[in-house]
């Protein structure tokens, strides 16, 4: 086997992934095509929380792959390592040549397991929030969202000065701080880690990573040193980004090592290499450090983990553990409700980057203290398209359920409510009809009002969805008298009513 | 520089000046006295460009307000993400055909734009007014942020004394008020005069000031449309302005064309009150703009040619 091609082969997807993954959440490339959507399920997290909505193809096939070549994921597919590979690279050129070498480190088991145990006891009780924190693809997404595309806005609109006519200008009113934060400590973390010590985050903090690792300790295929044919040159530790061979016991801690093939690339006599090991014994040195027992038994909890969480996925646990505040954001449409919204984003923010009305944001307390990063909508700037049905369409996780636009315009994601006595058309006496103009289904009708002429909204709440556009566009303030409340779980209205009405032929012009 | 070379210059500039106010001057002055055949053309029965061509021909054909040279606005009503046939904006064969006709007539350039309610790009595109506006030759400007606006005084204005409006219209020479006709739960109707809240950023505002007051109040904007085309091919006649279903449409195949915003508004309200009731004090803007001397609602004694095709 040709290393080398094998190496260059997982460089070369796992570019194409970063770039298909971080171009779904910039602007112009999610308007046009949701090809680049696509490659968000393909994804860990999001293909085991989609598991029972299109993610099992995904999930089985990438549990698969850890089953026969180990961390294959960790070091192709997901984003964040291949952007911490990119990192320790250019952290490289800044560093010595002694520096720049790897040393073999030992495992942070009770930190890893740790954050994987805490992790998975939330996630049995549905609780998904800390996943959401700590899952290597939605940090990505949330970088992408709030820092890269930020960055591409900025250029955009740079552009859009030297060239008015042809390049639009992109508002910068829609900015979530918190969430910005939160993607910019997650980022300068990771960039610290990995350009001090390669695989860092991945091998002590990532959940995903140490799942994986877990399993990988039965992985068909290892990576292996033969003893007659290494000379111990140390080539390969100090490649190992992972810093996971042992060169004294000459082994491979298969948990830590995401299959990036450095190793077997760089060494000059071929001494470490992918082998067969159907059973986990081979090694004696090993067995020193690690009893085959303990392996297997590591995997075999890996696995009733995973088990665990299906099932737990299965019957729908409510979340065990939820703060119950007063619930005031309104959830996208295809949430469902907020409870299944809690249970199944992890807050990647692709519906926050494909809503072209930039409604989408990144909640503070809006859904009380496990909500905090998930999306809600906002009608502060703008209200959701009735003939838009993006957000449903991009969720990689089983958070926003796919809807056709058809389903979506009955969707009640919320529900407004009319404060007469804020109304323009009573405190001042004029005409406005504001809301009534923006209402899409006519939940919003105008009706006679007083003594003179003026009409003033009356609504009908059974076929009223929750667009928003009512309260959006009302002009009174310091209060709204149009609100739209939001809807726990999310209702379906009544189809609007048909308004027939006599075809009318004329022979003139009325005057 | 010298000092004589100085005082030169600055006479110069001086009167470079002054003829550059003269001349916006003369312009409004000649917009004024267009010495139109008709006053008001209405036509029926027709396809939407061939319509037009009628109706722009019993008004002295479009020569008489666009003259070579010019940077021409057509204004069609682009406010929702919705298809032609529900009415909701203004017909795009009628949009392409006229920004034909202003290139045809030398106009340096044609600019369609809207401020949209719905969101932005969805309006152009499912309005179809961007591709037929883009194939007959014309540009389309943005219209969905603040910066595209700048702030201009209405010293006629009663509740608006000052509004910010779009830069093409502003930095245009002549602009075509190309509304679509439709009900409206606010301001009852929405035709010509209604059709400016697409040329303004804060709409909120009029809402909580008196809207019909202020939809007469901006229409006496110093930089008047040249002509106000008001397209009645499909017309909306319940659940305006933005509709729900096909329903909510009626289609009697009219053009309304008039210089005159107040005349045109009359005729067309009178012409859909035969589709349903809508008397024109109702549509009280109207009244207040032929109050404030923007027009006149006296049609009948307006010089009126009616064209029927078929």
């Amino acid at each position: 086997m040709n290393y080398k091609i094998l190496k260059w082969v997982r460089v070369a997807v796992s570019l194409v992934f970063i770039i298909g993954i971080t171009a779904a959440f910039i602007f112009f490339v999610n308007r046009e095509s949701a090809l680049f959507s696509q490659f968000l399920k393909i994804q860990f997290v999001p293909s085991l929380l989609g598991i029972f909505s299109g993610g099992a193809v995904v999930f089985v096939l990438l549990i698969l792959l850890t089953l026969l070549f180990g961390r294959v994921y960790c070091s192709t597919l997901c984003p964040l390592g291949t952007f911490q590979d990119s990192t320790t690279r250019v952290a490289n050129l800044f560093k010595s040549k002694k520096k720049r070498r790897f040393k073999y480190d030992k495992p942070k088991n009770w930190i890893r397991y740790s954050v994987l145990s805490i992790i998975a006891i939330f996630f049995i009780g549905g609780v998904t929030a800390p996943i959401a924190w700590l899952d290597p693809y939605s940090n990505w997404g949330r970088v992408s969202n709030e820092i890269i595309s930020r960055v591409e806005q900025l250029l955009h609109n740079a552009l859009s000065n030297i060239f008015p006519e042809a390049i639009f200008f992109r508002s910068y009113a829609h900015f979530a701080v918190g969430s910005f934060i939160f993607a910019l400590l997650f980022i300068s973390a990771v960039v610290i880690f990995s350009s001090l010590r390669g695989r860092l985050y991945c091998n002590t903090i990532c959940p995903v990573g140490t799942l994986l690792g877990m399993l990988s300790k039965i992985s068909l295929y290892k990576p292996k040193i033969d003893e007659s044919k290494c000379n111990k040159c140390g080539l390969c530790v100090i490649n190992c980004k992972s810093q996971c061979i042992d060169l004294e016991n000459q082994s491979v801690d298969e948990s830590r090592c995401v299959s990036c093939q450095n190793c077997m690339q760089v060494c000059k006599r071929a001494a470490i290499s992918y082998k067969i090991s159907l059973r986990v014994k081979e090694n004696k040195k090993n067995e020193k450090l690690e009893p085959a027992s303990n392996e297997r038994r590591r995997a075999l909890i890996a696995m009733g983990l995973v088990g665990t969480a299906l099932a737990a996925k299965a019957i729908n646990f409510k979340p065990l553990l939820s703060s119950k505040p007063k619930i005031t954001g309104i959830a996208p449409p295809g949430a469902v409700s907020i409870d299944n919204l809690k249970r199944n984003c992890t807050a990647c923010y692709a519906c926050v980057s494909a809503c072209p009305n930039n409604i989408i944001q990144p909640a503070s307390m809006e859904y009380g203290l496990d909500g905090v990063l998930l999306p809600v909508l906002s009608f502060k700037h703008h209200f959701c398209g009735y003939e838009c049905n993006m957000c449903t369409t991009v969720c990689p996780n089983d958070a926003l359920k796919p809807m056709s636009i058809v389903d979506k315009q009955l969707s009640q994601i919320g529900e407004a409510q009319f404060f007469q006595e804020k109304c323009i058309v009573h405190t001042d006496g004029t005409d406005c009809g504001a809301c009534d103009e923006h209402c899409p289904t006519k939940a919003i009708t105008m009706v006679p009002y007083g003594e003179g002429s003026l009409y003033i909204p009356s609504l009908n709440v059974d076929i009223c969805i929750g667009c928003g556009g009512c309260e959006y566009i009302c002009p009174a303030v310091p209060e709204k008298a149009m609100v739209v409340y939001a809807k726990a779980v999310h209702g379906v209205a009544l189809k609007p009513t048909e308004d027939k009405q006599e075809k009318v032929k004329v022979d003139d012009f009325g005057f | 520089m010298e000092r004589r070379n100085f005082i030169k210059t600055a006479i110069l500039g001086g009167i470079a000046g002054a003829v550059q106010l003269k001349s916006n001057n003369l312009l409004a002055g000649e917009k004024m006295s267009v010495s139109a055949s008709n006053d008001l053309v209405a036509v029926m029965g027709g396809e939407p460009g061939e319509m037009y061509k009628k109706g722009i021909a019993a008004m002295g054909g479009i020569s008489k307000f666009v003259k070579k040279g010019q940077k021409v606005v057509v204004k069609p009503n682009i406010g929702w993400d919705k298809r032609p046939e529900f009415a909701a904006n203004t017909n795009p064969e009628l949009i392409a055909e006229i920004v034909k006709d202003c290139l045809a007539a030398g106009a340096a350039e044609v600019t369609v734009f809207d401020h949209t309610c719905d969101e932005w790009q969805s309006c152009y595109k499912n309005s179809g007014i961007e591709a037929a506006a883009k194939a007959a030759g014309a540009k389309l400007a943005f219209a969905h942020d603040e910066k595209y606006y700048k702030s201009v005084p209405l010293p006629m204005g009663v509740r608006l004394k000052e509004v910010k409006i779009h830069e093409s219209i502003i930095d245009c020479d002549v602009w075509i008020n190309v509304p679509v006709l439709k009900n409206h739960g606010g301001a009852r109707m929405t035709i010509a005069m209604k059709n400016y809240m697409g040329i303004v950023w804060d709409r909120r505002f009029w809402h909580s000031n008196d809207l019909q007051q202020c939809i007469a109040d901006c229409a006496t904007y110093s930089k008047m449309p040249v002509l106000n085309i008001v397209d009645a091919y499909r017309i909306m006649t319940q659940n305006g302005p933005k509709g729900k279903s096909i329903e909510d449409v009626q289609n009697p195949k009219a053009l309304f064309i008039s210089a005159d915003i107040v005349a045109v508004d009359t005729a067309a309200v009178r012409f859909f009150n035969q589709f349903r009731e809508m008397k024109l004090e109702e549509v009280s803007h109207i009244g207040i703009a032929e109050k404030m001397k923007l027009g006149t609602t006296d049609i009948d004694n307006l010089k009126v040619e009616r064209i029927k095709i078929g």
